[in-house]
């Protein structure tokens, strides 16, 4: 008797074992994905939270805690984390190159997933923002890019004519040379911010071989010296603010908007945030493409967010519903039409609202030119060997080398370039 | 005498070693945790290549036969730092010396001048920083403005290659109300009868500074001379927030080098070993000035 006792007791407890288990699978608990963000033009805090609040109310399995980081302490606590290997969020913007291996490949959840598919996206910004390695990254979350702005009062002050989207760099040191005016204090256009972006590229300069094996026949190469005289002209028409102007009040960081927005610049390369300050305070402007050269591949100083999953997350699938939804149609609309995004998908750009202003239709040209970013990131060493050469840029721009010594000085610099090219080229294992 | 060991110890010494430990506790697991590790591990990281995503790869000396046999960034940032040290120490010791002695002159409001030349030394760097771009700005800047009136023309300052160094130790002068505070401390503490017996023999104001003020002086101006080359190997902040280390590299400092190879190269086993040479730098240049104490420095007691 006793036996069957114990066996009846028994399949009682399995019994009710069982009972709690399905209770609890019936119960069971959502999934919480961490998501570090910071506030930006593009969306601040107020509208994130709004689409975290949006997602979680649409979703019963998986909810997202929102971190919102300074942005001055953003990229300190990515890389700490993701360097621990411990403590990163699942979901995160990984904009630093140095993470991507701690991104997780998405190419099988991609495939999977009839809702996602690269092919939605604007090809430059998928092929330079999360195709790394042959792994996918992330997705592209929004849009940027840098272009011209020119003010149509100041060049109709000047009885000068705006600028043709297929002008040249001479074009645009004439205009510099004619815009100014320095009884009134005016500046007929701003200088670049550094060498080997769009124009350079434009101009058909390359900083060093594709191969990555010298700066030989490319630092010095008649394309680069052609791309520093330029510069070297553009400074002697003094119709530029000088670096100590720009520093002093260009107080953005990113571009002397201030000066442009207050008549004081005619020209400047700036991008489409400081296009949406313009519209909103009424500016009269028109936008062009950078200067290029006919015949060569015209290039655009190009951006968007990488938005990306941990590889070390332990809920890869309720991550990418998160990420899905915030990077794909759904989330960046939602940005787009509550906050300042301009999303990188086509389907949803064509329901921005400046899509068919004038200045909307020349940014949405620019977008289509080919990104500097596609060489700058086959070529992780550019920031490297340009740190070893960037004496004759300062050079340049004090006005202390004489035209024609620009060619045998960019010899000169041959050398140390190499060397800062091969160090780099060894550190990151070839 | 010889010293109890913890058997022979009575209980009462022995609780109060305990009870010692426990107080030095704090301070210990802090040192240990956020000092001592750091800084065997930076060591460590010195022969490796790291880049902090992946683990670190042993490469034994090659971080610093790199350094010392083909980076001219490193001599370049090394040449930079001590030419701002040579610039900047003597001055600050000097208008910090001469701040302090003005403000231990006995005359009305002088607590609201010292709280006044102290408020720099509180405010942040990067303020200062811009405070001092905009006034040095060579066009509009306040400080040519005033040179043009007087029929100057003022350099370019922060951004002429001759005169950048120069006026990222100017600024540094600007901000010596701390330590004139140090040497008010010590100023206040030369017993007043020793200038009223100079004063009965007859001597002077300069004989007074010379053979009384100075001398007792010495073993603060020490500790500032210490403190300030310390300060002054480690600039930074000016550089990353004003030129970058430009004009032509005039304020590429050490401290901007180790920070663009740490956190923008991620080249972390080499900012390790930058690390490593800047503080055997300062270990040995303190070395030489605590020996050379011995000829200059006067305690009363002695």
């Amino acid at each position: 008797m006793r036996i069957y006792g114990r066996m009846a007791a028994l399949a009682l407890l399995s019994v009710a074992l069982l009972t709690v288990t399905s209770l609890g699978v019936l119960a069971q608990e959502p999934v919480t994905i961490e998501w570090w963000t910071v506030a930006s033009e593009e969306f601040d805090e107020e509208v994130q939270r709004a689409l975290v609040e949006k997602f979680n109310s649409e979703h019963t399995d998986v909810q997202v805690n929102m971190t919102l980081l300074p942005s001055s302490g953003y990229d300190e606590r990515m890389q700490t984390t993701l360097g621990a290997g411990q403590g990163a969020p699942d979901v995160a913007l990984f904009w630093i190159t140095n993470w991507y291996p701690q991104a997780l490949d998405l190419t099988e959840l991609i495939e999977n997933d009839p809702d996602i598919d690269p092919d939605m996206y604007l090809p430059g910004f998928w092929n330079t923002r999360v195709v790394w390695e042959d792994k996918i990254i992330g997705l592209p979350l929004g849009v940027g890019a840098n272009f011209v702005m020119y003010n149509k009062d100041m060049f109709d002050a000047a009885g000068v004519e705006y600028p043709d989207p297929d002008w040249t760099p001479e074009d645009y040191n004439r205009l510099v040379a004619e815009l100014a005016n320095a009884e009134q204090r005016v500046w007929g256009g701003d200088r670049p911010r550094g060498p080997y972006r769009a124009i350079w590229y434009n101009m058909g300069a390359r900083l060093y071989a594709d191969d990555s094996s010298t700066t030989e026949g490319y630092l010095n190469s008649p394309e680069s010296v052609a791309a520093y005289q330029w510069l070297w002209d553009l400074v002697n028409t003094n119709g530029t603010p000088t670096p100590a102007d720009l520093e002093v009040l260009g107080t953005e960081g990113t571009g002397p908007v201030d000066l442009f927005l207050a008549d004081r610049l005619a020209m400047a390369t700036l991008n489409q945030g400081h296009m949406l300050n313009a519209m909103a305070e009424g500016k009269n402007f028109g936008i062009v493409p950078e200067p290029h050269i006919p015949g060569n591949t015209r290039h655009v100083n190009a951006w968007s967010l990488t938005a990306s999953i941990w590889a070390g997350t332990e809920h890869p699938e309720a991550a990418w519903k998160w990420l899905k939804y915030w990077a794909g149609p759904e989330g960046q609309r939602f940005l787009m039409e509550n906050g300042n995004l301009i999303p990188s998908i086509p389907s949803v750009l064509e329901e921005w609202e400046g899509a068919e202003t004038e200045y909307g239709q020349a940014f949405l040209d620019v977008l289509e030119l080919e990104q500097v970013a596609a060489w700058d990131n086959e070529h992780p060493c550019k920031a490297t060997v340009l740190r070893a050469v960037e004496d004759i840029w300062d050079l340049i721009n004090l006005n202390q080398i004489a035209r024609e010594d620009i060619p045998a000085t960019l010899d000169g610099l041959v050398p140390a370039a190499d060397a800062a090219l091969q160090e780099c080229v060894g550190r990151l294992g070839g | 005498m010889a010293t109890a060991t913890w058997r022979t110890a009575k209980p009462q010494a022995r609780r109060e070693a305990i009870e010692g430990y426990i107080s030095l506790l704090p301070w210990m697991i802090g040192f240990v945790g956020f000092t001592a590790i750091p800084l065997a591990a930076s060591v460590y990281l010195g022969f490796t290549q790291w880049n902090i995503i992946e683990p670190p790869q042993w490469i034994g000396l090659d971080n610093y036969v790199r350094m010392f046999t083909r980076d001219p960034l490193f001599w370049q940032a090394l040449k930079v730092t001590l030419g701002f040290v040579a610039l900047s120490l003597p001055l600050k010791l000097v208008f910090g010396l001469g701040l302090a002695l003005l403000l231990n002159l006995k005359i009305p409001g002088m607590n609201f001048f010292r709280t006044v030349f102290y408020i720099p030394a509180v405010i942040s760097g990067v303020a200062v920083s811009l405070m001092w771009m905009w006034l040095l700005q060579p066009d509009t800047g306040v400080v040519n403005t005033m040179l043009y009136f007087l029929g100057i023309q003022g350099p370019n300052w922060f951004w002429d290659p001759n005169w950048a160094l120069p006026s990222v130790a100017m600024m540094s002068v600007w901000k010596v109300g701390g330590s004139a505070v140090i040497y008010l401390a010590g100023l206040q503490n030369i017993p007043a009868h020793l200038y009223e017996a100079a004063q009965i023999d007859g001597a002077g104001r300069w004989a007074r500074f010379w053979r009384i003020t100075l001398p007792l002086l010495t073993p603060t101006l020490f500790f500032q001379l210490i403190i300030e080359m310390i300060d002054s190997f480690k600039v930074f902040t000016e550089a990353f927030v004003i030129t970058q280390g430009g004009p032509l590299k005039a304020t590429y400092f050490y401290l901007l080098y180790f920070y663009e190879e740490a956190f923008q190269n991620f080249n972390m086993g080499y900012a390790s070993a930058l690390a490593l040479v800047l503080t055997i730098i300062i270990l040995l240049a303190t070395v030489f000035v605590n020996y050379t104490s011995k000829r200059w420095v006067f305690y009363e007691s002695e």
